[in-house]
């Protein structure tokens, strides 16, 4: 297949991202993550700060309502802006790598989707983010805890599947075994077997 | 507390916090709510059939008081007479909206005042406010706003003032009339007021609030509103009303059937023709006039808000034959003392208090029964019970971007095209000019009514 679109889910600190930039390098095809806010912030007016302070995030319930399909929930909004954006650039054939957004399930009507969901031993997780972020094992633990149960949240909010439930996935990765570059290695050869079906 | 009550009270409070919650759709919610009342309380703890019957009021279909009423009545149990004209007035606006009817609206008055920002302001928010008397005003902002964007862009100004003086007029022109907002829709037709009734009464309020609310928010928002662009305004640019109109014909119809509804509404305590009769006779003609579209007409009717209802209607119904209700009433009754500037301050302020937090109708309608328990016990004419709830509730839904339809819509639209409004945006405005406007209407229920 010409074009492919590689979908990556992440626990926190599994060190998907990292995995899809190398994906989208050897793949040379761009990425859309924070490239995403600023790509939604030059279509909209708003400014990229604006977008990340409410992106990835589930709505707030009790301070926002929904109307005849119409949300006044400013995070649900970015969200459908988002979903928009990457659907509109699957519809015009282009070929990238996209982190979380629900890409899996929002995507999932294009046939070039890859979808992928990267996890790890906590154990891992902790060490990584220890060493990005600067924090003790009890606070990155705690860290590593909030940040999945808001990507949880806005992922089972947005979509009918269980944000991590391996069904809703082509493939989930424990990226603790091989490691990330191990684990771009085994993914590059799975997506190329994709490509060349 | 019987069992009856406590179940009553449970499936109401759980109807409450599963539409507050948003995670099943709301007219599931209330239809599963309903169908829990009928079986629970009516059928297992009170065993007593004819209060389902009395409920499901089927049989008010076949009385002549349901199309044509010479004496004013009161109705219990679903309230098909707020659905059917709902229901008619939604296919009436669906074909005003294919023929192209509101951005014609909108974009010919931005011609007249010559796409001047601050003229712009102030017609729209009257515009929206008049709108609003006689459409659903999700209908009207939806339309308003997206014109504002449009309007906002070619010359270059800050949309967001417009849009929420345009949210704040609608919900205070809604307020004006029985059929502005289905608050009093619901108060009109289960406590028997005319059109006329409101529109003298609630309208002459909503009159007097609507000349100190634009003054007051042209103040507010006067820095805000100035373009950015010191170049003069090219009309040549901009898109001609004609443009807006998809077919001639249909919106020649379209116009016809609005006056048309209009007149009928207006008129109909002289005609004695009801509202259900109103709204079936408009739906009618209007598919009829739209031929081949109707079913297109058809199919974008909101079912989901007339199943709501149903729903809504059959839950209160538990609570006020359980006696419930009753029991609030009379909770009132006690802590005003009987004092009757007491009851009216804390029926328009409780309502607009709780309407800026959760939806106004089904707060609504379980405040109908308990004004008409607290009018029976006090002495306290009925109809002064009824205007305090209407505004309190219609103006109290402006204060927050949660209270009232229109503000959701409203803020959803600025929101998808690059314009959050977050709570503090909509509040450091708005919440003033609500209080201010409940303010006004306390003293105008005090001055006129006591």
């Amino acid at each position: 297949m010409s074009q492919v679109i590689i979908s990556v889910g992440r626990e926190f600190g599994s060190g998907g991202r990292v995995i899809a930039e190398a994906l989208a390098n050897r793949f040379n095809i761009p990425i859309y993550d924070r490239h995403l806010i600023t790509e939604i912030a030059n279509k909209t007016g708003l400014t990229p700060e604006e977008i990340e302070k409410y992106n990835e995030k589930p709505k707030n319930h009790l301070l926002s309502r929904r109307v005849n399909g119409y949300s006044n929930s400013i995070e649900d909004n970015i969200a459908e802006m988002q979903f928009k954006f990457l659907r509109e650039k699957a519809a015009s054939g282009e070929s990238f790598v996209v982190v979380g957004r629900c890409s899996e399930t929002k995507l999932r009507d294009f046939k070039c989707l890859v979808s992928l969901f990267v996890l790890g031993d906590m154990s891992e997780k902790v060490k990584r983010v220890m060493n990005v972020y600067e924090l003790t094992e009890d606070k990155a633990k705690a860290f590593i805890d909030k940040k999945d149960r808001k990507r949880k949240r806005y992922h089972n909010y947005h979509c009918e599947g269980h944000w991590g439930d391996s069904r809703l996935y082509d493939l989930s990765v424990n990226s603790s075994r091989l490691g990330i570059d191990g684990t771009v290695d085994l993914l590059e050869d799975y997506i190329k077997a994709r490509m060349s079906e | 507390m019987t069992a009856a009550q406590i179940f009553a009270v449970v499936i109401f409070v759980g109807m409450f916090v599963m539409i507050v919650l948003d995670k099943i759709e709301r007219h599931y919610v209330t239809l599963g709510s309903g169908i829990l009342t009928l079986v629970v309380v009516f059928g297992i703890c009170m065993r007593k059939g004819t209060a389902i019957m009395d409920t499901l009021a089927f049989k008010n279909f076949a009385t002549k008081d349901f199309w044509y009423q010479v004496t004013e009545s009161e109705s219990k149990g679903i309230n098909w007479a707020t659905i059917i004209f709902i229901a008619g007035m939604m296919v009436m606006v669906e074909g005003m909206a294919k023929a192209g009817f509101f951005r014609w609206l909108c974009m010919k008055i931005a011609y007249l005042v010559k796409c001047k920002t601050v003229p712009i302001f102030i017609t729209f928010m009257i515009m929206a406010a008049v709108l609003s008397m006689f459409i659903d005003s999700i209908t009207v902002i939806m339309f308003l706003a997206a014109v504002t964007i449009e309007l906002a862009s070619l010359l270059k100004f800050n949309p967001v003032p417009m849009i929420l003086s345009e949210i704040f007029c609608a919900n205070l022109g809604g307020s004006a009339t029985m059929c502005g907002d289905p608050p009093n829709i619901i108060v009109g037709t289960s406590l028997g007021f005319s059109f006329f009734d409101f529109l003298t009464n609630t309208g002459l309020c909503a009159g007097i609030c609507l000349v100190v609310s634009v003054i007051f928010l042209y103040f507010a928002f006067r820095k805000e509103l100035v373009s950015n662009s010191s170049a003069p305004v090219d009309m040549s640019k901009f898109p001609k009303p004609s443009e807006a109109i998809t077919s001639k014909k249909d919106f020649t119809i379209s116009c016809i059937i609005f006056a048309l509804a209009v007149l009928l509404l207006v008129t109909h305590a002289t005609t004695h023709l009801t509202v259900a009769t109103i709204g079936l006779f408009i739906a009618v003609i209007t598919l009829i006039s739209f031929g081949k579209h109707a079913i297109s007409l058809l199919k974008k009717v909101d079912y989901k808000t007339l199943v709501f209802f149903i729903g809504l209607f059959i839950v209160v119904s538990g609570l006020e034959e359980t006696g419930i209700l009753k029991l609030i009433a009379n909770f009132i009754g006690d802590i005003s003392g009987g004092n009757i500037k007491l009851m009216i301050a804390i029926i328009l302020w409780v309502s607009a208090i709780a309407s800026a937090f959760v939806d106004n109708i089904p707060f609504a309608a379980t405040m109908v029964p308990i004004i008409q328990s607290l009018s029976e016990t006090s002495g306290v004419p009925i109809s002064t019970l009824a205007w305090s709830l209407a505004i309190g509730t219609d103006i109290g839904g402006s204060a927050t971007p949660i209270g009232a339809s229109a503000n959701v819509v409203g803020t959803s639209v600025a929101q998808k095209n690059g314009y959050p409004i977050g709570w503090g945006r909509y509040c450091k405005k708005i919440a003033p000019a609500t209080v201010i406007v409940l303010a006004i209407s306390t003293v105008y229920l005090f001055v006129r009514y006591l």
